[in-house]
């Protein structure tokens, strides 16, 4: 992809459905209902402000039969029974020929050709101008063979056509098909009837449709990338799909279909089309399946599983249906909710985390809905049949032939009796662990001048031994570490790094959500197999021949099992599995090495029959150096592939490379199925034999090394959102900095090469001077053999550090001192670097002539756009959270209160940190904290590791914390890797309309991570109407983080900036929008460079825990910092804490100050004008800048540079609630009294309650108002986060039910939902509900969707049923569900209670044990919590006349048995207190 | 680790002061496994160890404290000798107060780890253990000569003996170690360590050639026709003049000539009487290091009064605030603020005492030292029988420089490259010589990096 692609590329997520008629019966009724369901979800797409532009909507319908015939007999032509219409959009007509000559090479025959009517009225500017000719082609069959292989044919041709015009970017086919039609377009859903003619037309009759409303991240949408795709509608986010992608080609080297013909396959592929979206490439690969004959079901389920492989409920047959099917098809992961229809049967599938929102009606008349929203249509409660959700990982079907709706349990009974799985699994499937006696019982035995020549070779230092091999040993987990990287990528360094430092892991912000990798362990999976891809469109018994593992990381006994198979002199071959052992050692010449190794691997595959390759750097000596492992895997994975032989082999690398989770992951990531770290194994060895303090055996360390690999495996995985090991196996989820681009493009093509730079000969040289000394036996290390490392720490002489011990005292001396000298020292030594970051390769170049300083505007102007970096009151001490919040807010900056709350009686001082963060714990964030921010900062991630959640350790919970998170002292508090209110762009729309509901005034900013695409995000973001964007540094961060995420997750701020600036302005954004770099900035030369690429303003993190004393112990985490800082203890905090606010602002007015100088230099006044200007820098000119490739990061788009408005605001004006708060106003300016309100609400109407509690917090803060001050009846179905973040003294009543995110940040008052269908069989409230709640009540009887009650501290809740995941994070409040639940129960709750009613006696198998215990009441012990319930029941009925509740009370004494209480394990006193749950 | 909270700051005991000044034994008593563990335990393990950022040698501090800690003394005694080519010594002598523990994360209230004494624990115990550091012996063809067998010529001898170098080690004095050997008195360093360190590099292979003066016994052309690489590290010997009228008496001797004349005595060599100072009156004029180790030795050898004359005050004296504290508990007078005008002499041109004048501290010079100024009229005399002037010492310069090339800056150093090398190719020096007069720890990283880059080209 171009760097000018890569501004102007896309991410989609939307709002999406599909209605159908069950007993398949067209009418027009049921397009009237979809268009309406399209326009009841409009906010969920983008809108531009004329109200006709968007990204894009569509409809895929049934083939409106009678309408088409009598359009072609006005046409003159009178179809046959059999006949397609195809949709075309073209801008040059002679495209048609091509289509209709295509067409009849393949016995295919136009019929007609109709030019679509439109009305071009209903479009926006943009879309106007990219439309293309809209056609119709009716196609028919030209004899009887093609007759029977109609769709088969209309398949192949319309591949062939797209293969033929390739190049013409503006010819699409949305649809060609004789069962389905697409009417889609660059248009919005309240104009799409007025714009296609043909829907006036009430002839115009379906009988299903599915539907999509699409939210780009960019504002350059094309036609063709409106939804619906040809058989599926997708909401949500692909992250694996650039394994798929991959996989999808290994797939087609070994298809043989039933359908099509050798010579025609040939002709049909590639299966995906190329540049298009995920959701495309999924659908893409879904209709081949289909066309292919591919059962419908079965195709869905292949592409998206259910998670079986950690699901032990889950029923074996279906699991071996999966298992089997995991031979050759992986997940296509990530948040989904997809659509699809073959045209037969018709159906919706979640997907196995249930990230996305899908509802379902049946009415009586036999209608199907699914859709992201309830009350999409007007339905009468009466006319309504079911109300329901799908569930993570399940699927609901609708065969249109038998009019018959299938439900998960019948589909999955349908797909485990197709064949007998299981029978072919026993026979043919073959698991390593069967097969090994002792698996970490080997021993290595290496000489120990050779053991040590390897560690010095492969980079294992005394310094790697204690930060990451020894913890992994110890604890089983991998190490953490504090305090960010302030160490050179791999490429600027003149030190020995590991090969796969140049690779930065990526990770899922905003447009997909990370997940939990612990707490939701039950849906990962790092099952591994090896043996052929298999023809994916048979099923054989002989498919099911796989060698497996439960992990990739083999010890040497599993390797030398896996080797017997292989092995033509053992009994246990098959040929199959047969190997052979590559050595990738070489004496002088990498690239030709490479290259040979590489032929050579291909030779013997093509004739020698070798199907698992092994690469081993077993051969390693003084003579011989190796080829870096992961260039080795990359390079070959290509080239097999390149040869159409991948599917035959799997690749194991025998490495003597991996020492941690990173470089095992980037193996895996770039094709290798399996690896075995002998080097890293070997060492453990020796140091439980040399190291007496270890204090284990051999095989336990090993045991715990691998579990810790593989838990930082899953980490990796997770942070992208993927969950299993097969979707993550040839994704190339990195970024790739400073390697050539020839070295990317032939080994690692998959992945954006940044900053192209060193190329074979330089990492040759590289390797060349390590190898050589790694045999240096003159003298010195004769005693201490190991080098002592320099990249974790300091150490003199290693690995440069931007804050090593010198920065550190200059910083101190200068904040003390106030001097200039002093700053001059500092400065000093950040010039003297040397090109260590990438903004330390380009100096000044201005096109003017210097000014006199005191032109320059004053310090005064530019201090305002400091900030102190997000940190939280938790992670340090309130003396230094103060102390900071008071500097900066003396200095005329912001600082940032960080997660974690805020003391309300700093909010009217100069203690109030002016921004307030939300983050993904949602800790301390009430109406009044909201309420009292300038800003308020949405962190989706965190340089120090984006993509994972946090951990407060109890013990650093103090009652202070525990005060302002709504906990209490001593609770461990965890924060999700995700929002659980952003899985999806449209989401984070969501919450910025909430944020700017609940505090109109305040900026929204959303902070990012750099990486490559973040540009692409950034542009989103703004189209969310956020309105500042911070581009963090993934080397930032002064928070605990696990050290393979401080150190290789994200990349530098510059990247990110450059692009994110230069998106915007490609997109025509950036002048909605301001932007901030945050990361490693110390001096005036950093901060204005970092104003030419783009940046308006400044965050400073590190630095400021400097200025204030800290000294990089880099110990954050264990709460001993000696300093005081980043710690809870009194004794630290009140002796050692010499933080001043004088410190602060004498470093931040010297720089100030540095900041006039140069801008004075460069003879500009201000800084405002100088953002963007990137054309005012020059790469340096001499060898080693010349190296690298910059030029990206100095592209200059055309456009404005900086934010021009002082508002983004959203296009809904919510003028609902503006009309509710002009009735409520009298009461709240004079609490006395009560008033009632009364309205019908719809789905249109989101974040009800939140502006009215905004407007009473800035009042009265968080008390809110007496309790039942404001009375709101409404009616109706309610948007989505009904009763965000809800005060004190405001109760809704709503009759009717409500979407997603109900009582989301609620602090008080209530919300009473009673709809007519209740019960846990109908759902009555969407997902994510109570999300970050710290008080009120929420009683809905009905049932609600997943993740109940996420992260609650508070809130009281009732319920009849609930979702996937209920309670996870809770630390606080009481739940009651009064009927069934899903999965995973209290994962993460570490605080409050849950009540739940389990009549089935099925619920102890929901909870995740790990934190929480279920224990009965009805016993003496229960007595109290027994009567708090009973009491509670009471008032339930009181509010809504509960059905289930009654029941349950009229015989409460027998029906007690059936109740669970759900606690924490060290939960020792019951938080029962009748106002709510602390 | 990091249990500095929990325990505190423990110097090694110390003798008491009335056992410990009857005698030249050394007065700190060795930590025990338990104290030196539970000290090190203290260590915060910081992600900028400031302690190996300050040490010259930077040595692996953190390292080994953590091994301590861990009841690893084998590992920590392999860490402490891989940088250090001495740590017993350097735990003995260095000033830590003013390197490492003076940096050391925890020296702002918490009180730093005492690094010293642990560095001193650990090769002390490791030697007791058996432990030895490893020499290939001289494996090689290539020989070096070491003039002078000082900190900086032992280092560097160290270092080409670990790479199976042969050295040949010339010392004028009848005893090897140099400073360390009669320059640092046994209280401070108890000889046999020196001695020790002195066999294991014999062992090792060293040929050592005692009582030989280059340029006198052997001519240094002599040595560059038979050696790869020449090495000088011949210190700076020579006592800085204080310029004082009287200075010249028969009864005022400069430093150097005492501390040697007792450490011979100690040896139970011969020596020059005169340096019998018992019941006398001797007056210290200095305030560094070398005039602590004056001043305690007189109270050792039993003088009457033993007054140390200093410009500045306590706090400004260049030394080891250690030493100071060990000379005043050991009943050593201190006379601040004191500047000598001249020496009063007699008329047989002995010394009777000092004329001295007050002096205060002014505004600060560019290195943000304190001037000072003498108060006027602010004269007296103070009654001396003997005056040492320790006032710190300049380089000799032997006529073999000029005459092969080696160049000297005004002060008589040696001029090297980043390699340690002289102007003269194959000629390297380090210590003292090329420093003036500086640490141990200084001459033994020249050492150090000199032994590297001969290695480097050597071999």
């Amino acid at each position: 992809m171009t760097y000018s692609d890569l501004l102007r590329s896309s991410r989609d997520n939307c709002g999406f459905g599909l209605i159908a008629n069950i007993d398949n019966t067209p009418s027009y009724q049921t397009l009237t209902r979809a268009i309406t369901a399209l326009e009841r979800m409009m906010h969920r797409g983008a809108i531009a402000a004329d109200g006709k532009s968007g990204d894009g909507s569509g409809l895929l319908l049934s083939m409106p039969r009678e309408f088409m015939r009598s359009v072609a007999i006005k046409g003159g032509v009178e179809l046959p029974d059999l006949f397609a219409v195809a949709t075309l959009f073209t801008k040059r007509k002679n495209r048609l020929d091509t289509f209709c000559d295509i067409c009849a090479a393949n016995d295919l025959k136009v019929v007609l050709k109709r030019e679509v009517p439109i009305d071009t009225e209903a479009l926006g500017e943009q879309a106007l101008e990219s439309l293309p000719h809209i056609y119709h082609m009716f196609v028919v069959p030209n004899s009887i063979i093609s007759t029977q292989r109609f769709d088969a044919l209309l398949y192949l041709s319309r591949k062939e056509i797209e293969h033929a015009l390739f190049d013409d970017d503006d010819f699409y086919i949305p649809s060609m098909s004789s069962r389905m039609i697409s009417y889609k377009g660059l248009v919005m859903p309240t104009h799409i009837k007025e714009f296609f003619l043909d829907f006036q037309d009430e002839q115009f009759k379906i009988s299903f449709s599915l539907f999509h409303q699409r939210f780009s991240t960019n504002t350059l949408p094309k036609w063709k990338l409106a939804q619906p795709f040809r058989s599926i509608a997708h909401n949500g986010e692909i992250n694996s799909v650039e394994a798929n992608r991959f996989n999808v080609k290994v797939k087609s080297e070994s298809i043989k279909s039933e359908v099509f013909s050798r010579k025609e396959l040939d002709r049909l592929l590639p299966i995906l089309q190329q540049d298009m979206s995920d959701s495309a490439s999924a659908d893409n690969f879904f209709e081949f399946l289909i066309v292919n004959g591919m059962d419908f079901f079965k195709a869905a389920r292949a592409v998206i599983p259910a998670p079986w492989q950690n699901a032990p409920h889950m029923d074996p047959d279906l699991r071996a249906f999966y298992e089997y099917h995991s031979t050759v098809f992986e997940a296509w992961d990530g948040p989904a909710a997809f659509s699809l229809t073959d045209g037969r049967y018709i159906g919706c599938v979640l997907d196995r985390n249930g990230l996305r929102p899908s509802k379902y009606v049946i009415t009586h008349d036999n209608t199907l809905l699914i859709t992201s929203e309830y009350g999409v249509i007007d339905l009468r409660e009466d006319e309504i049949k079911e109300r329901g959700r799908l569930q993570s990982g399940e699927m609901i079907g609708l065969d249109l032939k038998f009019a018959r709706v299938l439900k998960d349990t019948q589909i999955n009974d349908y797909l485990k009796s197709s064949n007998p799985y299981m029978k072919w699994l026993n026979t043919h499937m073959i698991y390593l662990q069967e097969h090994v006696e002792d698996q970490y019982g080997a021993k290595y035995n290496i000489d120990q001048d050779l053991l040590i020549a390897q560690q010095r070779f492969y980079n294992i230092t005394q310094e790697v031994i204690e930060q990451v091999i020894e913890p992994m040993i110890k604890e089983g987990k991998e190490a953490v570490g504090s305090m960010g990287d302030d160490t050179p990528l791999a490429a600027f360094s003149d030190k020995q790094r590991s090969f796969s430092d140049f690779f930065k892991q990526k990770f899922a912000q905003v447009t997909n959500p990370p997940i939990d990798p612990i707490r939701e362990k039950v849906v990962m999976s790092l099952n591994t197999g090896f043996g052929e891809i298999h023809n994916i469109l048979d099923e054989l018994p002989s498919h099911a021949s796989r060698l497996k593992a439960i992990s990739p990381i083999l010890t040497q006994e599993k390797l030398k099992v896996l080797k017997s198979f292989g092995d033509e002199e053992s009994p246990c071959y098959e040929a199959h599995y047969k190997h052979a052992v590559f050595e990738t050692t070489y004496k002088t010449d990498l690239k030709a090495t490479l290259d040979a190794l590489t032929t050579k691997v291909i030779k013997s595959v093509k004739k020698d029959g070798i199907r698992i390759v092994m690469l081993s750097d077993d051969g390693f000596s003084s003579e011989l150096k190796t080829i870096p492992m992961l260039l080795a895997v990359g390079r070959i994975n290509q080239e097999l592939l390149r040869y159409n032989i991948r599917h035959l082999v799997s690749i194991v690398a025998v490495t003597n490379e991996v020492v941690d989770s990173h470089s095992t992951a980037s193996l895996l990531a770039y094709g290798a199925s399996a690896v075995h770290p002998k080097l890293l194994f070997a060492t453990v060895e020796q140091l439980v034999e040399s190291r007496s303090y270890l204090q284990l055996s051999t095989s336990d360390a090993h045991k715990s090394v691998l579990s810790a690999l593989n838990g930082g495996l899953l980490k990796i995985m997770s942070k992208m959102g993927i969950s299993t090991l097969a979707s993550y196996r040839n994704s190339s989820l990195f970024d790739v900095l400073g390697l050539s681009s020839q070295i990317v493009d032939e080994c690692f093509c998959d992945s954006h090469a940044l900053i192209p730079g060193l190329g074979y000969s330089d990492i040759d040289k590289r390797i060349q001077k390590v190898h050589q000394d790694s045999f240096d036996k003159r003298g010195f290390g004769s005693i201490f053999p190991l080098k002592i490392g320099g990249f974790y720490k300091f150490y003199n002489g290693s690995e440069y550090h931007d804050f090593g011990p010198d920065i550190i005292h200059a910083i101190h001396d200068l904040s003390r001192s106030a001097k200039a000298s002093d700053y001059a020292k500092l400065r000093g030594l950040i010039a003297g670097r040397d090109r260590k970051f990438i903004r330390d390769f380009f100096e000044f170049k201005s096109d003017r002539k210097s000014i006199p300083i005191d032109r320059v505007e004053s310090s005064k102007t530019i201090l305002k756009r400091f900030a102190s970096a997000a940190m939280s009151l938790g992670s340090i001490s309130p003396e230094a959270h103060e102390c900071i919040a008071e500097a900066m807010n003396e200095l005329g900056g912001q600082s940032n209160s960080g997660e974690g709350g805020e003391d309300a009686a700093r909010f009217k001082t100069n203690k109030n940190s002016k921004i307030k963060q939300v983050a993904s714990g949602r800790f301390g964030v009430t109406p009044a904290y909201l309420r009292s921010a300038e800003e308020i900062q949405i962190k989706v991630a965190q340089g120090a590791k984006p993509g994972e959640g946090g951990q407060l350790p109890g013990h650093k919970v103090t009652p202070l914390i525990a005060q302002l998170r709504h906990t209490v002292a001593g609770v461990t508090l965890i924060s999700p890797p995700p929002h659980h209110d952003i899985y999806s762009i449209e989401d984070l729309a969501q919450l910025i309309f909430d944020l700017k509901q609940v505090n109109p005034k305040a900026t929204i900013a959303v902070k990012l991570v750099s990486t490559a695409g973040v540009g692409t995000i950034a542009v989103g973001v703004a189209k969310a109407y956020a309105d500042k964007i911070i581009i963090s540094g993934g080397d930032g961060g002064t928070g605990a983080a696990p050290l393979t995420s401080i150190k290789f997750a994200g990349n530098p701020w510059e990247l990110g900036l450059s692009e994110a600036h230069n998106a915007l302005k490609a997109n025509g954004l950036r002048e909605l929008v301001s932007l901030q770099a945050d990361g490693g900035l110390k001096c005036g030369i950093d901060v204005v460079k970092a104003a030419l690429m783009g940046s308006e303003s400044f965050a400073f993190g590190t630095s400021v825990l400097t200025i204030i004393g800290c000294k990089m112990l880099r110990i954050c985490h264990v709460n001993r910092c000696s300093v005081g800082i980043a710690t809870q203890n009194e004794k630290l905090r009140n002796e050692h804490y010499k933080g001043t606010v004088e410190q602060l602002k004498n470093y931040f007015m010297l720089l100030a100050e540095d900041v006039r100088e140069i801008l004075a230099d460069l003879g500009y006044e201000s800084l405002e004008q100088i953002v963007g200007r990137s054309d005012l820098l020059k790469v340096l000119k001499d060898e080693r800048s010349n190296k690298f490739d910059f030029s990206n990061i100095l592209h200059k788009e055309s456009g404005v540079e900086t934010c021009q408005v002082d508002s983004n605001h959203p296009f809904d004006n919510n003028s609902f609630e503006h009309g509710v708060l002009d009735e409520a106003r009298s009461i709240i300016k004079k609490p006395s009294g009560s008033i009632r309100i009364t309205r019908e609400i719809c789905n249109l109407n989101r974040s009800f309650g939140a502006l009215i509690s905004g407007e009473i917090a800035q009042y009265y803060g968080d008390k809110g108002l007496k309790d039942g001050s404001i009375n709101i009846e409404l009616t109706g179905i309610a948007g989505q986060a009904l009763g965000a973040f809800l005060i004190n003294g405001v109760n809704i009543y709503l009759n009717g039910v409500a979407n997603d995110y109900i009582g989301k940040g609620m602090h008080g008052g209530k919300i009473i939902i009673k709809t007519v269908h209740s019960g846990e069989e109908f759902s009555g409230g969407g997902n994510t509900c109570l999300y970050g709640a710290t008080g009120g009540k929420l009683y809905l009887n009905a049932a609600v969707g997943e993740r109940f009650a996420v992260r609650n501290s508070g809130a009281l809740a009732i319920v009849e049923g609930t979702g996937d995941n209920a309670c996870e994070y809770m630390t606080g409040g009481i739940v009651v569900i009064l009927g069934s639940t899903g999965i995973n129960f209290g994962a993460g709750m570490t605080g409050g209670v849950a009540f739940i009613y389990d009549e089935e006696h099925n619920f102890i198998e929901n909870v995740n044990r790990e934190l929480v215990e279920a224990v009965r009441i009805d016993t003496d012990d229960g007595d109290e919590a027994r009567h708090y319930l009973k009491r509670l029941l009471k008032e339930y009925i009181d509010e809504t006349q509960s059905n289930k509740a009654e029941e349950i009370l009229s015989s409460f004494r027998t029906q007690i048995r059936n109740f669970w209480l759900v606690r924490p394990k060290n939960l020792t006193k019951l938080p029962l207190s009748q106002e709510k749950g602390d | 680790m990091r249990e500095f909270l929990t325990t505190s700051k423990i110097d090694p005991k110390k003798r008491l002061v009335v056992e410990r000044t009857k005698d030249f034994n050394e007065i700190y008593e060795p930590f025990d496994k338990h104290s030196a563990r539970a000290q090190s335990e203290r260590c915060i393990q910081c992600g900028d160890p400031f302690c190996l950022n300050k040490c010259p040698l930077h040595n692996f501090i953190p390292q080994w404290l953590k091994s301590i800690a861990q009841k690893d003394l084998e590992f920590a005694f392999k860490l402490s000798n891989e940088p250090s080519p001495f740590p017993e010594v350097m735990g003995r002598v260095c000033p830590h107060d003013r390197l490492c523990e003076g940096d050391c994360t925890l020296n702002d209230g918490h009180g730093a780890i005492t690094i010293g004494s642990i560095e001193t624990f650990i090769t002390t115990e490791g030697f007791k253990a058996g432990l030895k550091p490893d020499f290939p012996g001289v494996t090689t063809d290539k020989k070096v000569a070491v003039i002078g067998s000082g900190p900086a010529g032992l280092s560097v001898a160290t270092y080409l003996l670990r790479s199976g170098i042969g050295v040949d080690m010339y010392e004028r004095e009848d005893r090897a170690g140099g400073l360390l050997t009669y320059g640092i008195p046994n209280f401070k360093l108890d000889k046999k360590i020196v001695q020790h360190r002195v066999d294991l590099l014999l062992e090792a292979g060293l040929n050592l050639h005692l009582n030989c003066n280059i340029g006198g016994d052997v001519a240094f052309e002599d040595l560059t026709r038979s050696h790869d690489a020449i090495f000088i590290g011949i210190g700076a010997t020579k006592a800085k003049r204080a310029s004082l009228k009287g200075e010249d008496a028969n009864n005022v001797y400069s430093a150097m000539e005492y501390l040697t004349a007792i450490g011979k005595k100690n040896f139970g060599k011969k020596y020059d009487k005169a340096f019998d100072f018992k019941g006398l009156k001797v007056v210290v004029i200095g305030g560094g290091d070398t005039a602590m180790d004056c001043v305690r030795t007189a109270t050792r050898e039993g003088a009457s009064q033993v007054t140390c004359l200093y410009r500045r005050d306590a706090a400004n004296m260049p030394g080891s605030s250690k030493e100071y504290k060990n000379a005043m508990e050991e009943g050593v007078e201190f006379s601040f603020f004191s500047s000598p005008k001249q020496i009063l002499t007699n008329s047989k041109n002995i010394a009777t005492g000092i004329e001295v004048i007050k002096t205060r501290l002014s505004s600060k010079d560019e290195s943000g030292r304190e001037r000072i100024e003498q108060i006027k009229s602010s004269e007296y005399n103070i009654e001396a029988d003997v005056i040492i002037t320790a006032l710190g010492f300049d380089v000799e310069v032997p006529p073999f420089y000029a005459s092969n090339g080696i160049e000297t800056n005004e002060w008589g150093e040696i001029v090297l490259d980043e390699n340690h090398q002289s102007t003269t190719a194959g000629i390297y020096a380090g210590g003292d010589c090329y420093r003036g007069a500086d640490l141990v720890v200084s001459a033994a990283y020249d050492g150090r990096e000199a032994a590297s880059a001969i290695v480097k080209s050597l071999l």
